[in-house]
């Protein structure tokens, strides 16, 4: 096997997520502006690759083939690699980690990645239909079966296995929610959700309330990945890439064997923490899929932050924020920023890189940080899909 | 002068379709979320026959007596494709449960709240999901007892769901995680 070469992000930029005025070729438009001005030193001919996460457009936009559309909109002319990636909520890491490989292997040298998704529509039902679709259509999703019964059952199980309580959810959210409020581009920046107001907002699909579910959001983002040999052209300090790891072990809802204990993931964050040669208790911040707040619970338990069953209690008593052992979600997560879901993936990655470089808001900048994590579950939690930064310079 | 030559339809369009046979579905226009169930379409047609009758079947290796859901063509444990339909027990017990109370796909809005869940079948290795009908969301329970049913859409096509047999206690108008588990 030849040597694999060292990849990291190089610069990046995320559009304002929300309920936009825009279609999905604008928000393409958009990350393509927000990318060339946020990496001054990147000209769009040294862009080989473009790899565009992108859930469903077809349904969301009426459009297939997005990869070329969205090259068009961002004025590149790829000629090595260009590719939709699909993978619903992780299609926008899904694009980070196949700009990863092929520059690894050498297939590439500059690669964006990109990812877009416009999910509101005049009838949210309509959406709320490519949201069933994603799961197994005609014997789950038949059933009604969209992401929040689904995850309002992880919640059920692990309050009666465990006895996490509402407040626990509300604290994930409250949490999450005010890291937004000091993000520009999420969607519920400048919206305060204190924990008694969560704890009276209508039930969703009970246990589960709004404001323990991440929203339809309209958004994009996008990064620029290069080798060792590039990276000083476009910025004094690259978020390399160490580790990455993914696992799917299942699609049925027959299938998914235990709700509270999220194997996939200990598998997934097992390959990603060996290949990085570091354990959990190295990371100093998370960016961690919490498309609901139980979710977040189950994924400190999945990593090993804590033992299971403690999730609830390790949010609650603050070791994911601030002064904790580590700082989970300090971007406002999904459930402070929205969930574009092509675009999730690689906000996240922004969010590392300009943590890195110790750039953002200082109420969500987490200090001199050096080892970050970025996780996206997809589906019903059946794929999950990891990447290990280290901070350069 | 020669006259404009007319090219015969030769195939009705599939919405106006005669059935295949008495009380056999027409075909939908349009995909939507049910599976289409004739010979012509799957090779999972006797899963819905049998449906009609009120059976719920599965396949089954015959090789490795590997019992699949959903019903397959091909074993993934020996990747071969010799496999037999067996029946399926028609009661079960609810491992969890929620309801969609806003957000409904196309079709459904209308069937709002609903619930949904898994079942761990009596007797079978297999944790279902499906609609359950029959009570409140507020007055289902974990471990509570569900049947399975037939039911037919507007177009004659068939599914499954489950029903409640019994409703357990009074409704729960008190906080989900102390009510309803
Ligand atoms: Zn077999």
């Amino acid at each position: 096997m030849s040597e694999r070469r060292e990849v990291a992000v190089v610069g990046g930029a995320t559009v304002k997520f929300g309920v936009r005025a825009t279609t999905w070729p604008e928000l393409a438009q958009e990350a393509g502006l927000g990318l060339f001005r946020a990496v001054p030193a990147l000209a769009a001919e040294d862009v080989d690759s473009l790899f565009v996460g992108a859930a469903e457009p077809e349904r969301f936009a009426f459009q297939s083939h997005v990869a070329p559309l969205a090259a068009e909109q961002m004025g590149l002319t790829p000629h090595r690699i260009l590719q939709r990636t699909e993978l619903a909520c992780a299609s926008g890491q899904s694009a980070i980690r196949s700009a990863y490989a092929a520059i690894a292997s050498g297939l590439s040298d500059v690669a964006v990645a990109v990812g877009v998704e416009k999910m509101n529509l005049p009838s949210m039902a309509e959406a709320n239909t490519a949201m069933a679709c994603v799961m197994d259509r005609p014997w789950d999703g038949v059933h009604g079966a969209t992401a929040p019964p689904f995850f309002a059952m992880v919640a059920q199980r692990h309050m009666l296995e465990y006895g996490t309580t509402e407040e626990q959810l509300a604290a994930v959210s409250e949490k999450n929610h005010r890291f937004a409020n000091a993000n520009p581009s999420a969607q519920f920046h400048e919206k305060t959700f204190p924990r008694d107001k969560l704890l009276r907002l209508p039930l969703v699909a009970p246990p589960l309330r709004l404001g323990d579910c991440s929203s339809m959001t309209d958004g994009a983002a996008a990064v620029v990945l290069t080798h060792s040999g590039l990276v000083r052209r476009f910025t004094d300090s690259p978020a390399w890439i160490r580790g990455t790891g993914q696992y799917s072990d299942f699609h049925n809802l027959a299938n998914a064997g235990s709700l509270t204990d999220w194997v996939g993931l200990r598998r997934a964050s097992a390959e990603a923490f060996r290949s990085a040669r570091i354990t959990a208790a190295d990371l100093d911040l998370a960016e961690l899929h919490d498309c609901f707040t139980i979710s977040e619970i189950v994924e400190y338990e999945a990593l090993g932050l804590c033992p299971s069953g403690e999730g609830g209690r390790f949010v609650a008593d603050g070791r994911s924020d601030r002064g904790g052992d580590l700082v989970v979600n300090p971007r406002g997560g999904l459930l402070g920023c929205g969930h574009p879901l092509g675009a999730t993936g690689i906000a996240q990655a922004v969010e590392v890189f300009e943590q890195f470089a110790q750039k953002v808001d200082p109420r969500r900048q987490v200090p001199d940080p050096h080892w970050a994590l970025v996780h996206n579950l997809s589906g019903s939690a059946n794929v999950h899909s990891l990447m290990v930064y280290e901070r350069g310079g | 002068m020669a006259e404009a030559t007319v090219v015969p339809v030769k195939k009705k369009r599939p919405a106006e379709a005669e059935p295949a046979g008495p009380g056999a579905p027409t075909v939908p226009f349009l995909l939507d979320f049910y599976p289409l169930e004739r010979e012509d379409q799957t090779r999972l047609a006797a899963f819905y026959a049998a449906l009609r009758e009120g059976r719920l079947t599965t396949t089954r290796c015959r090789r490795d007596g590997a019992l699949h859901w959903p019903p397959r063509t091909v074993c993934p444990k020996c990747h071969e494709d010799a496999v037999d339909w067996v029946d399926l027990p028609t009661q079960g017990r609810i491992y969890a449960f929620s309801a969609v109370l806003a957000g409904a796909p196309l079709g459904m809005e209308a069937e709002v709240p609903f619930v949904v869940g898994l079942v761990d079948l009596d007797g079978a290795p297999l944790r279902l999901f499906g609609r359950i009908e029959g009570s409140a969301w507020a007055e289902v329970r974990i471990g509570q007892t569900v049947r399975v049913e037939t039911y037919t859409i507007a177009d004659g096509r068939v599914f499954y769901r489950f029903r409640t047999v019994r409703a357990e206690g009074p409704a729960a108008a008190v906080r989900p995680s102390e009510g309803y588990l």
